[in-house]
C-alpha cells in the first residue's frame, strides 16, 4: 500500500501543509491528517501519472475503532439509567449507543454521525410499548383478540419500516451531510405485506423474489444528499443462490437426519440393559445433533447474509463511487456461533463485545471506490425540517438488519 | 484562549476544509488554513453535541455548517465554558470509569431481583384483582374449550362415585370458596394423567386417572383445597402478568427482542417464571395444609398423593434429568415444616 501524495514536502504534512513537529523520518502528515490517512486512503496510482483517459480510482477503506471495553462501559451505564428510570432513558441510551458505532466509523478520516432527537424516540418507544401492553392484556383477557391485534400489527409493518427507514437515512449524516430515503409509503406495503401474504399461495417460491425487493426498497432508494443511489441487482441473481443454498442444505439436512437416526440406534443397541447409561447417551448423542443444526442453521443464515450484502454493495453505485464488500459466511458463522456461546456463558455481559467484533468485522470487509472524490456531494435541501406533520410521525427507528 | 484544529463542513456540499477553531470571549472565529475565509459566531448558537468515549466531537454552527474536531481536550474546555448539557456531560464522565461500570452491575442485579421478586408480583396481584367476573368467566370458558376439544374426554367414573364425590367436595369447597364460584367437574384424560387444574372463573376439573390413582378421599380433598386456593389467590391470571412483566423488563435490558441476545434472553426468563410457579404451588399447597391442621387431620394423605402422581407422570426416559421429583421433594418437606410449625404453635 502506497501512502504516496502529489506535493509531497519534507517539513511539512503532505495534506494540510502544515509543520510537522517531533515526527520521526518517516512520518510525513500532522497529527490530525495522521488519523485521517492511516489505512483509508490509498491512491491506486500517482495523480500527476493519471492522463486525462486514464480512470483515476481510489479506494477507501472503512475503518472503525470502536473498543469492546470502552463500549462496554458505555452499554452497562446506559442499561443502568434505563433500567432505574423503568425504560424511559432507553430513548437516551439508544442514541448513545448508535452514536458510539456511528463516530467510530471512519470514512476517508470523517466520522459518521446520527443525529436523532432522544425525545421523538421516546415518543415512538411509548407507542410500541403501549401497543406491547395491549397485547399482552388481550392475550390475557382474550386470545381471540390478541390474533386480531397481531393482524393489526403486521398491517402496520410496512407503515411502520417506512416510517423508520426516513427517521434513521435523515438521521445518519456524514460530512454534515444527510442521507435521505425515498421509498414510497405504497411500495413498503407491496414488499412488507403483498409479497409475504403471497408466500402459502406460491408454495415459497416468491422467497427468492421478496428477499429481492426488501433490498431493492433500501438500497435503490437510499440517497446521499441529492446523489441517489443506483441499485442494479436482478431477482435472477437471488433465485439462483437461493436454488443452491436450497439444493445444499437438503442434503445436508437429509445427512444429518440419517446420521443421528444411525447413532441413536446404535446407542440403544450398544446399551441395551444399561437404562442409565443408555439415557445419558442418548441425551449427549442429541445435545450434539442441536449443536451440529444450530451451527449449520448458523452457517446458511450468515453464508446467504454475506452474499446478498456483499451483492447488494457491488450492485450499487452512488454517483461516482461504487462499493466493494467482501464478506465472508464461514467467517460471519464463527463470530455468531461465539458470540452467542460468549453471551450466555457471561449473563449478557459480552453483549456489547458480541456487537463491536461484528460490527468491526462488517465495515472493514466494506470499501468505498472513486474515480471522483468524496467532495462532490451536495446536500439536500430539507424542508420537512419545519413541517411539523412530517416531524411529529418520524419517530420509527426499528432495528432493521441491512 | 481555546484554540483548536477542526474539519469545516458547510452543509451544502461534502467539501472537507480545514480550519482553525478560535474563542475570542464569547466569540468564536473559524478562519481557514489555505482557503482563507474567516468568520465569527457567537458561541451561545454553536451546538456542541454530546461526547461519547473518545470519538472526534462535532459543533453544529449557526446557519447549518459543522466543525469536527480531534481535539477533545479543547472542545471539553469548550463545553465547560458554555456550560450546557450537564446531564449528559456527567453520563459521558461515568461511562468512562471502570467503577462506574461495577457499580452499575450491581446495581442493575439488585434493582432487576427487587423488581422480578417484589415488584412485578406487586403489580400483578393488583391487576389481578382489578379483573372483573364477567372477564374471568369468558377468559375461563375458552380456554375449557380449547380443553375439551383436545384434551378432555367425558368421564367414564361410575355416576354413583361421581355424585358421593361431588357432594363432598362442595362441603369442603362451600366451607373455603366465600366469594368465589368453585364447582367441580370430571373429566377423562389420558393425555394430561392424573391431575387436577383450576379455572380461573371457580371451575375445578378433576381427572378419572387422578380419582383411581387416589387410595381415600382426604388424598382428593387435598387437592382439591390446593386448586381452591389457585382460585382464590387468582394465581392463574396472576402467573400469566408476571410473565409477561419479567418478559418486558428481560426484553429492555438485552435491548432488542429480534436477534441472537434473545436466546440468552429466553433463560433468565424462564429461570424467573419456574420461580413464581414454584412460589404460587407453596402458597397453594399452604393452604391446604391450613385447612387439615383446621380439621385436625394430618397431611400425610395429601404428601402420599403428591408423591404418587409425580411418579405416575414420569413416563419417558428422558424426563428423568428435567422432571418434577426435586421439586415434588421439596414441596412435600415444605408441608412437613409448616404441618410441625402449626402443631407446634
Amino acid at each position: 500500500m502506497s501512502r504516496e501524495e502529489p506535493g509531497f514536502q519534507d517539513d511539512k504534512c503532505s495534506i494540510c501543509g502544515s509543520e510537522i513537529d517531533a515526527h520521526g523520518s518517516e512520518e510525513r502528515l500532522c497529527r490530525k491528517c495522521e488519523r485521517e490517512v492511516t489505512g483509508e486512503a490509498n491512491p491506486d496510482q500517482d495523480e500527476s501519472v493519471a492522463g486525462p483517459y486514464i480512470a483515476d480510482t481510489r479506494t477507501y477503506d472503512i475503518r472503525f475503532t470502536g473498543s469492546a471495553g470502552e463500549f462496554f462501559r458505555i452499554w452497562i451505564v446506559n442499561t443502568f439509567l434505563t433500567i432505574i428510570t423503568l425504560g424511559i432513558y432507553a430513548a437516551w441510551a439508544k442514541v448513545r449507543n448508535r452514536q458510539y458505532f456511528y463516530r467510530n466509523t471512519l470514512l476517508d478520516g470523517h466520522v459518521f454521525d446520527y443525529t436523532a432527537n432522544p425525545v421523538a424516540i421516546l415518543k415512538g418507544n411509548l407507542i410500541v410499548g403501549g401497543g406491547a401492553v395491549i397485547y399482552a392484556m388481550t392475550e390475557v383477557f382474550n386470545p381471540l383478540y390478541s390474533a386480531m391485534v397481531v393482524l393489526v400489527f403486521s398491517l402496520f409493518i410496512p407503515f411502520l419500516v417506512y416510517k423508520s427507514l426516513r427517521f434513521m437515512s435523515r438521521n445518519s449524516v456524514y460530512r454534515n451531510v444527510s442521507f435521505g430515503f425515498r421509498g414510497s409509503l405504497s411500495d413498503s406495503y407491496v414488499t412488507y405485506l403483498l409479497y409475504p401474504f403471497l408466500i402459502p399461495f406460491t408454495l415459497g417460491l416468491i422467497m427468492p423474489y421478496w428477499a429481492y425487493a426488501k433490498k431493492k426498497y433500501f438500497f435503490g432508494n437510499m440517497q446521499f444528499g441529492t446523489t441517489e443511489n443506483k441499485f442494479r441487482g436482478k431477482p435472477g441473481s437471488f433465485y439462483a443462490k437461493y436454488a443452491q443454498v436450497s439444493v445444499f442444505t437438503v442434503s445436508v439436512l437429509i445427512l444429518i437426519g440419517v446420521v443421528t437416526f444411525a447413532g441413536k440406534s446404535a446407542i440403544s443397541e450398544l446399551f441395551t440393559g444399561y437404562t442409565g447409561v443408555q439415557n445419558g447417551m442418548v441425551l449427549l448423542f442429541m445435545f450434539m445433533f442441536y449443536m451440529a443444526l444450530f451451527m449449520f442453521v448458523t452457517l446458511i443464515q450468515q453464508y446467504i447474509y454475506a452474499w446478498m450484502t456483499n451483492y447488494c454493495f457491488i450492485q450499487s453505485s452512488l454517483g461516482s463511487l461504487s462499493f466493494q464488500s467482501t464478506l465472508k459466511g464461514k467467517s460471519l458463522m464463527w463470530i455468531r456461533v461465539t458470540n452467542v456461546a460468549a453471551i450466555l456463558f457471561s449473563l449478557g455481559l459480552l453483549i456489547p463485545w458480541a456487537q463491536i467484533r461484528r460490527t468491526r468485522y462488517i465495515l472493514e470487509n466494506l470499501k468505498v471506490v472513486t474515480d471522483g472524490n468524496l467532495d462532490e456531494f451536495q446536500a439536500a435541501s430539507r424542508p420537512e425540517e419545519g413541517a411539523l406533520g412530517e416531524a411529529s410521525t418520524d419517530f420509527f427507528d426499528l432495528e432493521i438488519g441491512l | 484562549m481555546i484554540r483548536f484544529d477542526a474539519n469545516y463542513f458547510d452543509g451544502k456540499t461534502s467539501i472537507s476544509r480545514t480550519v482553525i477553531f478560535t474563542l475570542y470571549g464569547k466569540k468564536a472565529e473559524i478562519r481557514g488554513v489555505d482557503t482563507g475565509f474567516v468568520f465569527t459566531v457567537p458561541l451561545v448558537d454553536c451546538e456542541i453535541s454530546p461526547a461519547i468515549g473518545n470519538t472526534p466531537r462535532l459543533i453544529r454552527l449557526p446557519g447549518g455548517a459543522m466543525c469536527e474536531a480531534v481535539d477533545l481536550d479543547a472542545v471539553a474546555a469548550l463545553e465547560e465554558l458554555k456550560g450546557e448539557q450537564k446531564i449528559l456531560r456527567l453520563v459521558h464522565f461515568i461511562e468512562g470509569r471502570w467503577k462506574a461500570a461495577l457499580v452499575s452491575i450491581a446495581g442493575i442485579i439488585i434493582f432487576a431481583w427487587f423488581f422480578v421478586v417484589f415488584g412485578i408480583p406487586a403489580i400483578a396481584e393488583k391487576a389481578a384483582f382489578a379483573v372483573s367476573a364477567d372477564i374471568l368467566n369468558e377468559v375461563s370458558n375458552q380456554t375449557l374449550e380449547v380443553l375439551e376439544n383436545r384434551f378432555l374426554k367425558p368421564s367414564e367414573l361410575d355416576q354413583s362415585r361421581i355424585d358421593k364425590l361431588r357432594r363432598d367436595f362442595e362441603e369442603v369447597l362451600a366451607d373455603v370458596c366465600r366469594d368465589e364460584q368453585c364447582r367441580v367437574e370430571f373429566r377423562k384424560s389420558p393425555v394430561v394423567g392424573p391431575n387436577a387444574f383450576a379455572l380461573p372463573s371457580g371451575l375445578i376439573i378433576v381427572t378419572d386417572e387422578l380419582v383411581e390413582a387416589s387410595e381415600n378421599e382426604r388424598e382428593l380433598i387435598g387437592i382439591l383445597l390446593h386448586e381452591a386456593a389457585h382460585i382464590k389467590e387468582r394465581h392463574g391470571l396472576r402467573g400469566i402478568i408476571q410473565n409477561t412483566g419479567v418478559f418486558i423488563m428481560v426484553s429492555v435490558f438485552v435491548g432488542d427482542v429480534a436477534s441472537i441476545t434473545s436466546i440468552a434472553a429466553s433463560l433468565p426468563t424462564l429461570l424467573a417464571q419456574a420461580g413464581y410457579s414454584r412460589e404460587f404451588e407453596r402458597e397453594a399447597d399452604e393452604y391446604a395444609v391450613r385447612y387439615f391442621h383446621q380439621k385436625g387431620w394430618d397431611t400425610e394423605s395429601y404428601r402420599e398423593i403428591l408423591v404418587r402422581i409425580t411418579e405416575k407422570m414420569t413416563r419417558y426416559p428422558g424426563d428423568s434429568l428435567l422432571s418434577s421429583h426435586p421439586i415434588t421433594e421439596e414441596r412435600v418437606e415444605d408441608i412437613l415444616k409448616l404441618e410441625e410449625a402449626l402443631a407446634g404453635g
